[in-house]
């Protein structure tokens, strides 16, 4: 059983008793555990090194360690070897004994495990030296990658845990509020709402009981900063909810985890119990006489649930749908008390204000968004991955610098951001800075931090179909407004991407957006037209190709293309026509392959199988698909590929 | 049993003519839930050749003890009752109709306001589902990336669109909303083991290895 912490100096003694423990000169191999590495085999290479370095017998002396999220998805499995902080990407199992007897051994580099910049083709052995991290300022998210998330020591040992002792040991409630109005924290789940204006409320409403509540609900498709956050570095998470307990007064705090991530269920769960063994949850914490318990509360799948009133009545037990906010949720939430909910991320920023000072804090950012932003970078992006930059940072430099530029030389398009509330952003704002004011002076926003990067093969019109689509699944029908005028946006839509539009939706679905955004109840249906309103400000050309010309500029609208094997270039390989799913493929060994457009299901498989140096597939759009040609033999040139 | 137990189920064995204590149990769960509005007796008889009732009656039963278990766990409390309802997904990867209606009884709460959250949250399949889960996900990293044409050719070869269950019951079919592995996209999940941009040949060796 873990020594209670009583005061400051035991917490100060604690952290020297582990730092002293841990030899900064040991190897120490530390390998990523978060969702995308896992997917790429970061468990068996964990495993594997284990192993091979005991089957070896190193005898230097060497550590393994499954962190939190490293940010850098795309390339997993990410491992870093500390102390020289050499950083292997795609890293396999296979490679693991080579690791070992080279670099764990002989402090050797492994040029191939290497970063390479795509464009310049120039190495980086270190981590810090790779663009995708050198330009990121990783104050909140860099923590993960020294920390096993099972280990409470792991966080101690960077200064975990001290700001809690700070604020219960020499601060009262009232200073601590202070503190976090000073800093302006403002809300980092899509809103901007400023923290401490929100804990104020719920500290001044009367009640004896409040409650305290983290949305780790995470709705918004393509962002998963909230997820890494809280399986990488739970101990953050709650280390802020603790302090803004101890701020507002409240005893009882609840963390909101949808169904999907059950690792973080799991990790934040762990994470209770240490802290609650060490005094930093529970009974009189650290002698101050505040007593606090957080539970965990899982979530059953329904975007609508992470809206805050939604969320209290789900965590109530029943169905988990908005009302109308009259009253506010901090000072009637959960069974009609107080409650103050916050994002994981804003959770987790309150640990940095309370230990380094309002000060250090506001020195980054903007004028009017203080801190960092982790957002998370997906989409037709080289470098997607999670990245942390000061608020204020271009969207240029999060895509080019960070990002390494759009996948395969395609050209930029858009970069849709705010999740199904926010909006798509053309090339002409990429030089806007990010943060909660400015995007939204260009019909987007922010948002809790998804940012998804398109390219010319995006199709418009698709995307905003996709939101609407995606809302009107999602919205709890309890109001006319968002429950009809989303299924209208939807069949409008649908209409045109099928070729069907008619000259007047583009006005209609105008129209439509001035009723769903001041007539729905919550900010689903208030911030639904974004998508659609943003696509026909700046890409309305699309839509009118789809309408009047039946065409598909980018070539994504199964209804307006069709799949094309150009003669010329066909080497009769009978590759796509043996994977064809629907034997739409005619042809044989010399005679060149032909789509029956009439059986064709548009799966695009012919496309994708075609080897690049034949690249005899292509889409149509707009234009009749050329009949069959009347030679069908292939002519092989002599020394042309065969 | 106490002794105490032992007696009543002979009494009552003597007096109704019960052959076994399944069926003691059974008819008190019958009479249980002749009282409230979904015809749980009904239901569980219907269409029952008299020689499996027996049979029904043991999963009847099995299935009630389960729910008083996961109940235990979480407390007795209408609170709970998504947390319950979770658990019971989990134990049995649908929502067997008897635990819903016993989870009705033994909380207290209307068998309406079950369904309602069972009908409202995706977590939950009011129908079983096959032995392997296929989730293909929608959300808007893995769409602009190509999920749509994923989810056809998944559809296309399982021959079952989202949310149904092939008939054989080897595979049910989902579409969902970020998995929350963006940076992968566009993402195919075959029973918890995640797979980035399968092509249509690997997709088919992918599904013709589940059993
Ligand atoms: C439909 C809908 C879904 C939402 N989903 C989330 C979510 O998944 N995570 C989140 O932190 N906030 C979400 N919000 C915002 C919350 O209502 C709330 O504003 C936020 O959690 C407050 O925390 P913050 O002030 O720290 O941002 C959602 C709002 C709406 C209207
Ligand atoms: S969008 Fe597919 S995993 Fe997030």
């Amino acid at each position: 059983m873990a020594k209670r912490i009583g005061s400051l100096d035991d917490m100060e003694q604690l952290r020297k008793r582990i730092v002293s423990g841990i030899d900064p000169n040991k190897t120490m191999v530390t390998i990523c555990g978060g969702t995308g590495c896992q997917a790429y085999g970061s468990d068996k290479v964990f495993q594997a090194f284990t192993e091979e370095v005991k089957r070896q017998g190193v005898d230097v002396e060497v550590g393994v360690k499954a962190t939190g999220c490293h940010g850098f998805c795309e390339r997993g499995v990410v491992i870093v070897i500390l102390p020289e902080e050499i950083c292997y990407l795609r890293v396999r199992v296979e490679d693991v004994p080579e690791i070992v007897s080279e670099t764990l051994v002989q402090h050797k580099v492994i040029e191939r495990l290497t970063y390479e910049d795509p464009q310049t083709g120039e190495k980086s052995v270190k981590e810090s030296d790779i663009p995708f991290y050198k330009h990121q300022s990783r104050i909140v998210f860099g923590k993960n990658r020294f920390i096993d998330p099972k280990s409470i020591d792991d966080y101690i040992a960077i200064g975990g845990y001290e700001a809690l002792a700070k604020a219960l040991c020499q601060m009262t409630p009232e200073q601590v509020m202070d503190e976090v109005k000073k800093a302006n924290i403002r809300g980092r789940g899509g809103g901007g709402f400023p923290a401490a204006v929100k804990w104020q409320t719920t500290r001044s409403s009367p009640s004896d009981v409040k409650y305290v509540i983290v949305n780790c609900d995470e709705g918004d498709p393509g962002a998963y900063m909230d997820r890494s956050l809280m399986e990488g570095n739970p101990h953050s998470v709650l280390e802020g909810l603790t302090i803004g307990a101890y701020a507002i007064g409240a005893h009882k705090g609840f963390v909101y985890v949808r169904q999907e991530y059950p690792l973080a269920t799991e990790n934040t769960i762990c994470a209770i119990e240490k802290a609650e063994e060490y005094g930093f949850l529970g009974k009189n914490i650290m002698n101050s006489g505040f007593d606090f318990t957080v539970e965990v509360e899982r979530g059953a799948g329904a975007f609508v649930s992470g809206e805050s009133s939604a969320l209290m009545s789900a965590i109530e037990g029943r169905v988990g749908e908005p009302r109308p906010k009259y009253i506010r949720t901090s000072v009637s939430g959960i069974w009609g008390k107080p409650s103050n909910l916050n994002n994981v991320e804003t959770w987790a920023n309150v640990p940095l204000v309370i230990s380094k000072g309002a000060d250090w804090y506001t020195s980054i950012g903007t004028e009017g968004s203080k801190g960092t932003k982790i957002f998370s970078l997906v989409g037709k992006v080289n470098n997607t991955g999670l990245v942390e930059v000061p608020m204020g940072t271009t969207l240029r430099e999060i895509i080019y610098d960070i990002g390494g530029g759009i996948l395969n030389g395609k050209k930029f398009k858009a970069v849709q951001t705010g999740g199904p509330s926010g909006g798509c952003i053309p090339e002409q704002f990429l030089d806007k800075p990010v943060d909660f004011d400015e995007l939204s002076k260009v019909g987007a926003m922010m948002g809790s931090g998804g940012m998804i990067v398109m390219d010319e093969d995006n199709c418009m019109v698709d995307v905003a179909r996709y939101f609407v689509n995606f809302l009107s699944d999602e919205s709890c029908g309890k109001c006319v407004p968002c429950r009809e005028g989303l299924r209208h946006y939807h069949k409008i839509l649908e209409r045109i991407v099928s070729g069907e539009g008619r000259e007047s939706d583009i006005e209609l679905l105008q129209d439509l957006s001035d009723v769903i955004k001041d007539a729905s109840l919550c900010a689903l249906g208030q911030t639904a037209p974004n998508p659609v309103l943003t696509t026909i400000q700046y890409f309305r050309d699309e839509y009118e190709a789809h309408i009047k010309e039946r065409r598909c500029p980018a070539k994504v609208c199964k209804d307006l293309i069709s799949f094309y094997i150009e003669p010329d270039k066909c080497k009769a390989c009978m590759i796509c026509l043996r994977n064809c799913p629907v034997g739409a493929i005619s042809g044989d060994k010399g005679l060149i392959h032909v789509i029956d457009q009439g059986k064709c299901t548009k799966c695009g498989t012919c496309l994708d199988l075609c080897p690049t140096r034949f690249n005899a597939v292509t889409k149509l759009s707009g234009e009749p698909v050329p009949p069959p040609p009347l030679k069908r033999e292939v002519t092989r040139e002599k020394g042309s590929e065969q | 049993m106490t002794e105490a137990q032992e007696e009543l189920l002979s009494e009552l064995r003597e007096t109704h003519g019960y052959k076994t204590q399944t069926e003691v149990v059974m008819d008190a769960l019958e009479s249980l839930a002749g009282r409230s509005s979904a015809s749980f007796g009904s239901k569980l008889s219907h269409g029952v050749e008299p020689h499996e009732r027996e049979e029904v009656m043991r999963k009847v039963i099995a299935t009630a003890s389960k729910v008083d278990e996961i109940i235990d766990k979480h407390g007795k409390n209408d609170s709970q009752l998504i947390q319950i309802l979770l658990e019971i997904q989990r134990e049995y990867n649908w929502l067997p109709k008897e635990a819903l209606l016993w989870l009705s009884e033994r909380l207290g709460v209307s068998i309406n306001r079950i369904y309602q959250i069972a009908t409202f949250y995706k977590a939950f399949s009011l129908v079983p589902r096959g032995r392997h889960l296929v989730r293909v996900c929608m959300g808007t990293a893995c769409h602009v990336r190509g999920s749509m044409t994923l989810s056809d050719r998944a559809s296309q070869l399982l021959n079952i669109d989202p949310g149904e269950t092939t008939k054989d019951m080897r595979f049910s079919f989902e579409t969902v909303n970020c998995l929350g592995c963006c940076a992968l996209g566009p993402v195919i999940v075959i029973d918890g083991e995640y797979h980035s941009k399968p092509s249509t040949p690997e997709l088919e060796k992918l599904l013709n290895e589940c059993a």
